[in-house]
């Protein structure tokens, strides 16, 4: 488990960035949808 | 959720020195068992729908009602076999169960005479469980103390027994390793799961049948709570992991997955994805099981106390929660009998199944997107992270990840459905067909609960050292995770209420 510390490249941060926030976004969607339509 | 396969059973950890092929063969036995389960639901699911032609296939099978006097708790389940002695119904019912057991460990390679006298003592101390679980002073609720003629009970229902048969499976793994190794190839609570999810399918027909406005919310909702799941909770465990306990790629990605998503089956396609070593996904699966078992003894009370006035919150929280298959569902069913209980007590009888209905649908759901979610990460990490020459990622790849058994989820699901349609004076029928495959998935309900119990060697995994993953888990899971989780399903879930039984 003990491993060489690697820092986190950018393409990760973008990964982590982008994931993240089409959550939050898709969130504030579905939940507008959900509340709409059924 | 996922396939927890003999390797990864606590000794996982064996498998440090495993070869390169191992999550391959992982991957492989959760394939056959998956198709496994879909069998057996459907065998049971197929010959309880004897029944729409008049011919009672089941109902010699053992039903257990709660009791005040032990002599009269068993009876066969149908009044055509009335006459049939309680003991000879419980023994059938046990024989009918390890004959097609021992065909599916056959499938799977299991050693028949171990796997035959494990399931011998899976199935008796697990019914034992259900026995007491029955017993009117544990079960009965406030309605049925009077023609029971007792003055108290908890009112946790006869499904107290999935708790009684955890805290057994808990006793023998833990205090009783010899006897625990001695079960070791009936411990197999992923196939039990998967097949009472198979069977559960056609009840939750029959609910989709009966309130159809309501079971198309849920679903819906049920979808896009999963969606979420995955686009918030993965990227910050991983940032967690990664940043602050400094785990590298390797053991971030399948921790966060696990953590995250469903479990062992996620952890272990993540590791697939991004070609970590066999022993990452393993040791994470390792920690889900047990924090899983954690969850299940914790949130459906919390969920009971909490959130009985928002019995479907509660249900989805469950599904979003709690990790594994086995454990979230059972969650959902201990969750539904304690918020019932709760709401009788207060007037209203809501109609069973609902909140187990939502807990099952959004995790049938996150099952679904499991190979989706495995397919991005391969991409991600082959094509940005660690590209290799040569390397593509292949869309043929989500299927093989799929979790199989979902299929004679939604094929049960389906049928009742149809059926129910088609030709609506068949859904008493149907309804009693249902009633019967049911008995089925409560055994293999218990079954599991035991089964994950006895998995759960806390010792064991506290001496391979992996406190370092478990800092994370606790860290994310408690702090994040199941509080995330109930805000989704609060968002989703709020308002929405189960139907109430008439009368």
């Amino acid at each position: 488990m003990e491993s060489e510390y690697e820092p986190l490249l950018p393409i990760e941060r973008k990964l982590i960035w982008y994931t993240f926030s089409t959550g939050v976004v898709l969130l504030i969607i579905l939940v507008f949808l959900s509340r709409m339509f059924t | 959720m996922g396939y927890v396969m003999p390797t990864e059973r606590i000794a996982p950890i064996k498998s440090k020195a495993s070869s390169s092929s191992e999550v391959a063969k992982i991957v492989q036995t959760r394939l056959t068992e998956d198709w496994l389960a879909v069998c057996i639901g459907l065998s049971v699911f197929v010959l309880s729908l004897a029944m729409l032609f008049g011919i009672d296939l089941l109902g010699w099978a053992v039903t257990t009602s709660v009791w005040t006097a032990p002599a009269k708790a068993l009876a066969p389940a149908s009044k055509y076999y009335a006459s049939l002695p309680a003991v000879l119904s419980l023994i059938g019912t046990y024989v009918f169960l390890l004959i097609i057991l021992l065909v599916a460990a056959k499938a799977l390679r299991a050693d028949l005479k171990r796997f035959a006298l494990g399931f011998t003592a899976v199935f008796a101390v697990s019914y034992f469980c259900w026995f007491l679980g029955s017993w009117a002073y544990i079960a009965a609720t406030p309605d049925k103390r009077p023609a029971l003629k007792i003055p108290w009970s908890l009112s946790l229902t006869n499904e107290s027994g999935f708790i009684i048969a955890l805290l057994a499976g808990l006793i023998v793994g833990n205090f009783l390793p010899r006897f625990a190794q001695s079960l070791d190839e009936a411990i197999r609570p992923e196939l039990y799961i998967k097949t009472a999810i198979v069977i559960l399918g056609g009840f939750l027909g029959i609910a989709a049948l009966e309130q159809r406005q309501l079971a198309t919310a849920v679903i819906f909702r049920g979808v896009c709570a999963i969606i979420e799941a995955y686009l918030i909770y993965w990227p910050i465990v991983y940032f967690v992991s990664r940043r602050y306990f400094g785990f590298s790629r390797e053991w971030a990605a399948p921790l966060a997955s696990g953590i995250s998503i469903c479990g062992v089956s996620a952890a272990i396609a993540t590791g697939s994805a991004i070609r970590a070593r066999p022993v990452v996904p393993v040791m994470v699966s390792s920690l889900v099981v047990i924090f899983a078992v954690i969850e299940l003894m914790v949130l459906p009370f919390a969920a009971q106390h909490y959130l009985y006035s928002q019995p479907m919150v509660a249900g989805a929280w469950m599904g979003l929660a709690v990790k594994t298959d086995g454990a979230a569902v059972a969650s959902g069913a201990i969750t539904d009998s304690l918020i019932r209980a709760k709401a009788l007590a207060a007037g209203v009888a809501y109609q069973p199944g609902w909140i187990m209905g939502v807990s099952t649908t959004v995790k049938v759901f996150i099952d679904v997107f499991i190979g989706v979610w495995a397919f991005i990460l391969a991409w991600v990490w082959s094509a940005k992270i660690e590209p290799r020459a040569g390397e593509k990622v292949r869309v043929v790849e989500i299927w093989q990840r799929f979790p199989k058994f979902i299929l004679g989820y939604v094929a049960t699901f389906l049928i009742v459905l149809t059926i129910g349609l088609a030709a609506p004076s068949l859904i008493p029928k149907v309804k009693a067909s249902m009633a019967q495959a049911n008995l089925f998935r409560a055994i293999f309900f218990l079954m599991t609960f035991f089964a994950i119990g006895v998995m759960s060697n806390f010792r064991k995994l506290w001496q391979e050292g992996i406190a370092k993953l478990a800092a994370v888990y606790v860290l994310c899971l408690f702090g994040y995770i199941i509080w995330v989780g109930l805000l989704i399903s609060w968002l989703f879930f709020h308002g929405v209420l189960p139907p109430t039984l008439k009368g």
